[in-house]
């Protein structure tokens, strides 16, 4: 390989490597953003899947990212649907604070299944303010899955507001369990409170 | 085995209609005894909105079987799952489940001829005659990578598509999550499958009870973390069951609404292609 052509290989090698780091950033319009922020996210969950600590270590590393990438405040009013207002401020402070442990722990106690995962994104949706970036999770010995993800917010600070896995969405699914928890409980938030308590202190 | 040359041949549609005899008499009387839910007083009209919703106007009873099914799941089926996932290797079991899902394929195409959909009948079609041979007897799944994907229906779908809508929710012995309409699907699924019919000799008859515990072991086993997950989470796990049962069916039939792809080869000037993106391949 002659000088000239050593530099042009080096040159193409550069480019090549640069070019999509590049991409993102020069990426402006809101589906994009949407989409790159969502495998940004999915990489750091990616990530904290692979490390092998123990489930209180997870348990570290998970919670801020969820509470940066995550609009958990909102989902967990959504969750509570119409009994956000019924309930005293002190009663959604406290609700508020345990859905974020609930949450947690719910991820990371799913994280332990989730080894050796690829994650390919795919293309963006988007309906009125909200994009939707549609995403394949591949496992071994698994079929592919279809996770959407639903970010609001996009063009000030993206937060993931809804993951809807083969047609089932997370927020939809925990309101109803929420809802029917309340009917046969006499609609007392303090029991589901107290409900909520409990699951953590089990899981 | 003495049994079965003893007893006279009984065909599986025959026993199978015995089976649900009980069923029918069983869920008559969890109605007679546990009875409907109370609906929400009128002055409430948000919870009252949200009963019509939910649509479970037999909830008490639904429960009941819920907890009859978790009861013989708990002692049956799931540690069942859990030893044929241990014995039987990843690869193995995928096989049994391609082999399955090869011999749905003629209640499929029927299926998807109903529903008007050339495509997904053209797929099925391919895919059986792939599979079959290449895929030695549908243990492979070769179909899938020569661009024809499987996909799920039932005349439940079926009935969808002709514009029936899915009605109160049921919660059936054995079956499990459901509701009038694919119920419905499920009894006229039994009719058209050919395997229904055919069970007139020992041989078939424990081939035909054979596929049926297997089928019941593979669909168990795909889903032992995911019901794992849920019962750990859920504060009311049917709720839960609920609601997942009929984001997935809603999730379904869309699926088959939007599934308009042309017939014309790839090679064929294209004048519309109204593809989904899971589809087009």
């Amino acid at each position: 390989m002659t000088m000239a052509n050593r530099r042009a290989f080096l040159f193409l090698c550069c480019s090549a490597l640069v070019t999509p780091i590049a991409r993102p950033s020069l990426a402006q319009t809101p589906s994009d953003r949407a989409a790159a922020f969502v495998r940004t996210t999915g990489e750091r969950i990616l990530a904290a899947m692979r490390s092998t600590g123990s489930v209180a270590e997870r348990r570290k590393i998970v919670g801020p990212i969820i509470d940066q990438a995550i609009d958990v405040d909102g989902v967990a009013q959504f969750c509570l649907g119409r009994f956000w207002r019924t309930a005293t401020p002190d009663q959604q402070q406290r609700y508020t604070k345990l859905f974020h442990e609930v949450l947690i722990g719910n991820i990371t106690s799913k994280l332990g299944e989730y080894k050796e995962v690829k994650l390919t994104v795919g293309r963006t949706q988007t309906r009125d303010d909200i994009y939707i970036v549609s995403t394949t999770i591949e496992r071994a010995d698994n079929p592919p899955t279809t996770v959407d993800w639903v970010v609001g917010n996009v063009t000030s600070n993206p937060k993931v507001i809804d993951v809807i896995a083969e047609d089932t969405s997370l927020r939809i699914t925990q309101r109803s369990d929420y809802a029917s928890f309340l009917s046969h409980n006499n609609n007392d938030i303090d029991k589901l409170i107290r409900a909520m308590k409990d699951q953590l202190a089990q899981n | 085995m003495d049994a079965d040359l003893c007893t006279p041949p009984v065909p599986t549609a025959v026993l199978l209609t015995r089976v649900w005899r009980v069923v029918l008499f069983a869920g008559l009387l969890a109605v007679v005894l546990t009875g409907c839910a109370t609906p929400p007083p009128a002055n409430d009209p948000e919870a009252l909105a949200e009963f019509k919703q939910t649509n479970d106007p037999l909830e008490p009873t639904n429960r009941v079987f819920f907890e009859v099914n978790n009861g013989l799941d708990t002692v049956l089926l799931k540690p069942a799952a859990q030893a044929y996932r241990f014995a039987v290797p990843g690869g193995v079991r995928t096989g049994i489940h391609n082999f399955l899902s090869n011999l749905g394929a003629t209640v499929q195409l029927s299926n998807d001829v109903m529903q008007g959909k050339p495509r997904r009948a053209g797929d099925t079609s391919m895919r059986f005659l792939i599979n079959s041979t290449f895929g030695v007897l549908g243990v492979f799944d070769v179909a899938t990578d020569w661009g024809y994907p499987n996909h799920e229906t039932d005349f439940g779908l079926t009935l969808a598509n002709w514009g029936v809508s899915d009605g109160p929710f049921l919660f059936l012995p054995v079956l499990g999550p459901s509701g009038p309409r694919d119920l419905v699907g499920f009894g006229v699924d039994m009719v058209q499958d050919p395997f229904t019919w055919v069970g007139a000799t020992p041989g078939l008859r424990a081939f035909n009870w054979t596929k049926f515990g297997l089928s019941a072991l593979d669909s168990r086993e795909r889903f032992l973390d995911s019901l794992d997950q849920i019962n750990k989470t859920a504060l009311d796990p049917y709720a839960t069951f609920r609601s997942l049962y009929r984001q997935h069916r809603t999730g379904q039939i869309k699926e088959l609404r939007d599934d308009n792809r042309a017939t014309i080869p790839v090679w064929f000037p294209q004048a519309r292609t109204n593809a989904t993106p899971s589809q087009a391949r």
